[in-house]
Order: C-alpha cells, then structure tokens, then sequence
C-alpha cells in the first residue's frame, strides 16, 4: 500500500509528534524534529525552500517551529539556492535550502554549483525517498548524491535519524571552515519520520580528523613574504573575495595604509575596499579597469590576496605577471600554484595572516609608482567612461548605474545577474562599505540576481539591496517576483533593457564577424508581470525621466521594478579578448 | 610519461571512491589501476591509484585536490623509484590431452609463478610481480593459449622507515588491528 502513498505524494505516517515542551518530560524527537532543533543551535534564523513528498515530515516538524525559524517559499528550488547563497554573501553567515528528492533536488544544482565556485558558505537539505526504496526506481528518486558530489564540498546521506545531530553538526562546520562551500545533506523520509533512539544533543564541531584548514599561517611563510615585500620596488596587491569572506576589510585596509602599496580587487573582491581610498587603482579582469590590468605586466612583486587567478582575471595565465615575483596568501592549499608559480606562499586565514604580516611590513614610498596607474586613467576615460557616460540619444547602462550610485551615495547592496549590466554595475557603482557587491562570478549564472537580491535582502535586512539585472537574465527566474512580493521585503529590482542578450552580441559583433545568432529577444511587458505579482512599478524610456524615475523607485515603500530602455547595440570597454594577454586589451 | 602511483588513507565511509575518481576525470585522468583496502588501523581505508603523466606539477595538482576531499586523512604521490610495489595476477592455460605440456619447473624457477588450481583440462597459474614481469611471463605462456587473464591493481608500500599511517592527524585516537 505504501506505494499508493508515495505517487500520490502523501506521508505514509501523516503526522508526527509535536516539539516538546520546555519543562515536559522530553520525548524523543523525529528526524524532521531533531533537524529543526540542529537549525536552530546552529543559530539559523532563514530557510528557503520549497516542499514535495519525500521532504513531508521534515515540513512537518517545520510547522511547529515557524516562530523561530523563518521559512521563505520560494517559486522554484534554484531560486531557494541562489536566495541562500544571497542571504550568505549580505550576512557572511550559512545559507540554508531546503527541496525535495527528485525534481527538487535537480532544480538546486545550479546555485550549489555557484556557491562553490564563489566559495559561498551554504548547507542544502533534500528529502530523499524512504530507505527500502532506494536504488529501485522509486517515485521522484534521483541519486542526487551522485550528482552534487562534484559540485559540494561534501555531502551525506542520512537514513537513520540517529545520525542527524552529528552529521548537521559537521555539515555546518565544512560550509564555514576554511574556504567555505555548499554540503548537501541528503536525508530519506523513513528517517524524517522515525523516532530517534536516544535523546537529542547537539554539539557542534569544531574540526575533523580530515579537515582542519590551517588559520594562523607558518611563520616562516610570513617572514618570507615580508621580506619580499620590504624589497620590492614596485609592489602590486591584488585582492579578491576572500578578504570578504575573511571579514579582513579593517586589517586588509590597515595593511594597505601601513605600505602604502598600489592595490586593485578582482571582481568579487570588489567593495572590499571604499573606490575613493587613496591606494586603490580598481579592479581588474575582462573587463575591468586599464590600469590595474595593464599594470600587472610592470610590477616586481604581486601580492596576491584571497584570490585565485580565474581565467576572466589573467587571461593568458602563461603571460600573466611574468616578470612579477608571486606571493600568494590563501586559505585552501591546493590554489597554491594551481595556475600561477608562487615565490612565497602563506597559507593561513587572511586576517590572521596579514595580523601577522603587519608588524614585519616597512612603509615604502611608492608615490612615484602609484603615479604610473594614475597616469593611464585619463586615457581610459577619453575613450571608456565619457563615452559610457553620455552623449546619445539612448540613456546607457552606465548612466543609471551611476546616478543610483550618487543618490544611494554608493552605500546600498547591490545584486547583479550576468553579463554587460554586470560589469558595468561593477564599474560605475561607486561601492563604500563592504559586502556590497553580490555577483554569480565563478559561474556566471543568468538567474542570480533576483533571488539573491531577496536572500541578501534578508540577510542585511538595514541595507537598501538594489539589483541590476539584463533583460535576458531577468526571465531566468522571473516567478521568484512572487517570493519577493510575499515575502513584504522591499528590494529594488532595476532591468536594463537592451533587447539582446546583450554580451553574447557583444562577442558576436566583435569575434563572429556580427553574426547576431539568436541574441534578440522579444520581451514581455515587464512592468504587468511585476504588477500581476504585486510589486509595482514603471517603465522608463527617455533620459529626462531618469532621474525622476530613480527617485521614484528609491522612494518607494516596498519592493519595486524599475525598468529603463537602454542603448541597444552597446559594448562593454575596457576589455581583454578571452585566453588573451592583459596587454592586448581594447579600450574601443 | 611517468608513472605515478598515488597513495590515499581515508576514512571509511560510502561514496569515497565516487568523490575521488571524480577528481582524476575532471582532469581527463585515466586511472590505469586501483585498489582499496582497509589498513592497519580500523576505520582507515588506504586507496592505491596509478596513473601516468607527463607533468609532474599536474601530479601535484591531483594530490593537492584530493587532500580537499573531507573524508580524505592524507595523501601521498610516488615515483617508482620511491616504493616497493607488485601486482597478482592469474593466468588460465588450457591443457587439453595432447598438448604440449607445461614446463612448471621454469614457471617456478624463471617465473617465480605458481599453479595454484588444477583442472581437469586447464590449470591456473598466479604470479606476483611488477607490471614488466606479469607482462613478460604472459609472453612466455602465450603459445600454451592463455583462456582467461586478469590482473589486480598495483599496491605499494614506501621505501621510508615510517608507516605513513604517522602522517595521519596526530590528536585523534585509532584502534589498531594487532
Ligand atoms: C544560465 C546561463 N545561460 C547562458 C549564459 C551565457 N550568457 C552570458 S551573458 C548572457 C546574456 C545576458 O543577457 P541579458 O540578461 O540581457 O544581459 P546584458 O548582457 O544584455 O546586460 C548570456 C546568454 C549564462 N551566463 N548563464
């Protein structure tokens, strides 16, 4: 009989006991209990999930917990992943998911696959069908073990409900530690249901026998690095996301002031450093900034901090720096020469690391240097910002990013999707305070942005989040509009609409010989749809109403979509032909 | 091309071998061979992989990914020069009535292999050795007909004095099997 039940998606046991009562004698708890009551030790206040039938028991156990634990239903399982790994990026705490076996659980690959590219702590719980069955073809049964194993930090399938505190707690500690990362606990319905054996403890973990990413670095990796660095003549510091994950912003800042060396982010590293400090050159990489890409072809030593030499950074990793001397300061050893030689590698968290370093660092003068960067950025606005900045008759994606950066005074979250409106966000946005830069960077995953807009929402509920998104990337998953309006949040959705999918035209008017192959789009009426999901909003078309229309939209109560028109046939300059050297970059 | 064998000491649990040979097929790895055992320790599983490469760094890439896994204790990347190593395998030989006979003396001597299993009209040979070896000794069977061949995947032992079980973690406690 119990496979009627499982088709028609209805628990075989309906119903489990309640949470116990403080002050009852305890009972034991179910699987789905003893889960709620790993969450919350862990101190998790936000779940985004979506339910289905071998995930019933654990929705079940939820339902008496809703006044602790928050749960947001999402309108599809890949918008509960991207929201988690939003709400990870704005809170720098775990994003929890939560789907289903089978369809639910396929539908969370794609931002678990994202939030290990983009080292994004996140903890995915799918239901899974009840243990007999496994392995048999069973209704909604995918071995989604077998699937997330590539892409998850780690992974477990619990059958046994005994096993639940123990394996939560481990999962918690591998999603932090170290690099953090996505594990995926995979738990069947039989052991969502079932009684534990013994009485629930929670301990949390603190390192495994296989795991216990080193912090505080070698001191002679230290030493060794501040002697390059006190040598150098004309040092470079490159940071990326991990001076973010690290919450090393003060001591990333204080290290920079102390030597005075020149630095630039990578993309994700953007906002670790406010865009009018001193020493700050810009970020660099495809389509970063001319200076701080072309300027790794002159230093003597590259510091390179919390990065990882991504292709989109280097493009021709062989070229890249050649003639620099490396020193690389990492969490995760396997970076380490995973692309580039590296002199004077320090392993080790990078707060504790540049704890360390400070006091071994001389101030060096480098104005001379400094003035070598300074020296290429009137060419790149000449030809890049002034152009992006005005003139045609079509507003341009810069312009809008850059007056919602003067009138938000460049302090708001901003969530950006992928392609051209991404990398224009990251130019023009004039970021002062950290964690303000949520991207899909590693992955480049159209469909980021407005759940993550929702989850960072939630995440840093004081931040204004304010979300620039493609019109192809906005119809990625558009039905998520139905989360954010229900969940009352107010989060600023702006599409630049250029009608293309606007960075595959790009290449294809600059390497395909403008062979435009299914690029156009015919678009719905963006402003109905945001309406039929109850967010309001208003399309704007001409350059006079567009700052009206950003007040407009910044002054509204609640969620709110503010769609421009933009330049259609527009491209995005500075850029370094991909697997190309940084010295081959265009600037138009 | 160099032959590389990888020593991995894990722990016990379902999957592994899964989260490990993903790691060589990212890389478009082929493992020649493979074997797993339980080792000295209870609870320790000790994976020993052969690949061959051209670039040592790339090894070195492989080993470092591999030590990612969580349930993965220690790794270790060796030349040949640096271990003791052997495979096993067995040979089936037909020996129908009027054949030329098998020369055991010369398989026992020469070949250092031994007939472990006599049937009524094939015997079953095992040998010991290093790939070369098994390999020589199978072109010195051949004439007889060789009806079934199969041969095990590598294990090896370093040529250090220490157990690399040492390398382990050292804070936790493991049970020996002694
Ligand atoms: C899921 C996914 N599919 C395809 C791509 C390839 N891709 C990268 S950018 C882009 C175009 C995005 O178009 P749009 O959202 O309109 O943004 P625009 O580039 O015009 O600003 C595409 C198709 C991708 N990154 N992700």
């Amino acid at each position: 009989m119990s496979k009627i039940a499982e088709i028609m998606e209805e628990p075989v046991i309906a119903s489990v006991s309640p949470a116990p009562e403080i002050g009852t004698v305890p009972k034991m708890l179910s699987g789905g209990q003893a889960l709620m009551e790993c969450l919350l030790a862990e101190g998790v206040d936000t779940i985004f999930g979506y339910p289905g039938g071998a995930i019933m028991p654990i929705y079940d156990a939820l339902y008496d917990y809703t006044d602790r634990i928050r749960h947001v239903l999402v309108r599809h399982e890949q918008g509960a992943s991207h929201a988690a790994e939003g709400y990870a990026r704005s809170s720098g705490r775990v994003g929890v998911c939560m789907a289903t076996s089978g369809p639910g659980a396929t539908n969370l690959v794609t931002g678990i696959a994202d939030a290990i590219i983009d080292c994004t702590p996140m903890v995915a719980i799918t239901g899974q069908v009840a243990s007999h069955l496994l392995g048999t073809d069973a209704f909604q049964e995918t071995d989604v073990i077998g699937i997330t194993t590539p892409i998850c930090k780690w992974n477990y399938q619990i059958i046994d409900p005994d096993e639940i505190p123990e394996i939560l707690a481990k999962a918690f500690f591998i999603a932090q530690a170290g690099k953090p990362g996505p594990v995926l606990i995979d738990i069947t319905k039989d052991a969502q249901t079932k009684l534990m054996s013994k009485k629930f403890e929670y301990k949390k973990v603190e390192k495994l026998a296989g795991y216990h990413p080193r912090r505080v670095p070698k001191i002679e990796q230290v030493e060794k690095a501040a002697e390059m660095i006190n040598n150098a003549k004309r040092p470079y510091i490159l940071f990326g996301h991990g001076v973010l994950i690290s919450e090393a912003v003060k001591e990333f800042q204080a290290f920079v002031e102390k030597t005075d060396i020149p630095c630039a982010s990578t993309l994700l590293g953007l906002s670790g450093m406010p865009i009018d400090h001193p020493n700050y050159m810009g970020w660099l990489g495809m389509h970063g900034m001319y200076a701080p890409n072309v300027m790794t072809d002159e230093c003597d030593v590259l510091i390179a901090i919390g990065m990882r030499f991504d292709d989109r950074v280097t493009g021709d990793a062989e070229l890249f720096a050649k003639q620099a001397r490396i020193i690389h300061i990492e969490i995760d050893p396997a970076e380490i020469e995973k692309i580039k030689k590296t002199e004077a590698p320090v392993v080790g968290d990078i707060k504790e690391v540049l704890n360390l370093l400070m006091p071994l660092v001389k101030k060096g003068d480098y104005t001379a240097w400094k003035n070598e960067f300074r020296k290429l950025e009137p060419e790149e606005k000449l030809k890049v910002t002034d152009r992006d900045l005005g003139g045609s008759d079509q507003i341009k994606m810069a312009e809008v990013v850059k007056m919602v950066s003067d009138k938000t005074k460049g302090e708001a979250c901003v969530v950006v999707d992928v392609g051209q409106h991404q990398m224009v966000a990251a130019r023009y946005y004039q970021f002062k305070k950290p964690h303000s830069y949520i991207a899909s960077g590693g992955l480049g995953t159209m469909g980021f942005a407005i759940p993550a807009a929702l989850g960072a929402k939630m995440g840093a509920p004081d931040r204004n989040v304010i979300a620039f998104i493609g019109d192809g990337c906005f119809q990625m998953t558009i039905q998520e509009l139905g989360t954010i309006a229900q969940s009352g949040l107010a989060v600023k959705l702006i599409i630049l609409n250029n009608n293309f999918l606007g960075m595959v035209r790009q290449w294809q008017q600059l390497f395909f010989d403008k062979r435009y192959s299914f690029v156009e789009l015919q678009n719905p009426d963006f402003i109905t749809i945001a309406r039929g999901f109850g967010i309001d909003g208003h399309k704007c078309t001409e350059r006079e109403s567009l700052e009206e229309s950003i007040d407009k939209m910044l002054n509204h109560q609640g969620s709110y979509l503010l769609e421009v028109v933009v330049e259609k046939e527009e491209n995005v300059f500075p850029m370094v032909p991909a697997g190309r050297s940084v010295s081959e970059i265009r600037l138009e | 091309m160099s032959t590389y064998t990888i020593c991995v000491f894990t722990e016990n649990s379902i999957g592994l071998l899964n989260k490990i040979t993903v790691i060589f097929t990212r890389r478009r790895i082929n493992i020649d061979s493979l074997t797993v055992s339980e080792t000295e320790r209870k609870g320790i599983s000790r994976f020993t992989i052969v690949i061959k490469h051209e670039k040592r760094e790339e090894v070195e890439k492989l080993v470092r990914q591999t030590r990612k896994i969580v349930e993965v204790l220690a790794v270790f990347g060796y030349l040949n020069d640096d271990i003791v190593y052997n495979e096993i395998a067995l040979f089936k030989i037909a020996t129908p009535l009027g054949s030329k006979p098998l020369d055991v003396d010369t398989i026992n001597r020469v070949y250092k292999a031994w007939v472990v299993y006599w049937g009524l009209d094939y015997v079953a040979i095992q040998k010991t050795g290093t790939e070369v070896e098994i390999f020589d000794f199978f072109k010195y069977l051949k004439p007889y007909g060789i009806i079934e061949f199969v041969r095990s995947g590598r294990v090896a032992v370093g040529k250090t004095p220490q157990g690399l079980v040492e390398y382990l973690p050292e804070d936790m406690e493991w049970e020996y099997y002694l």
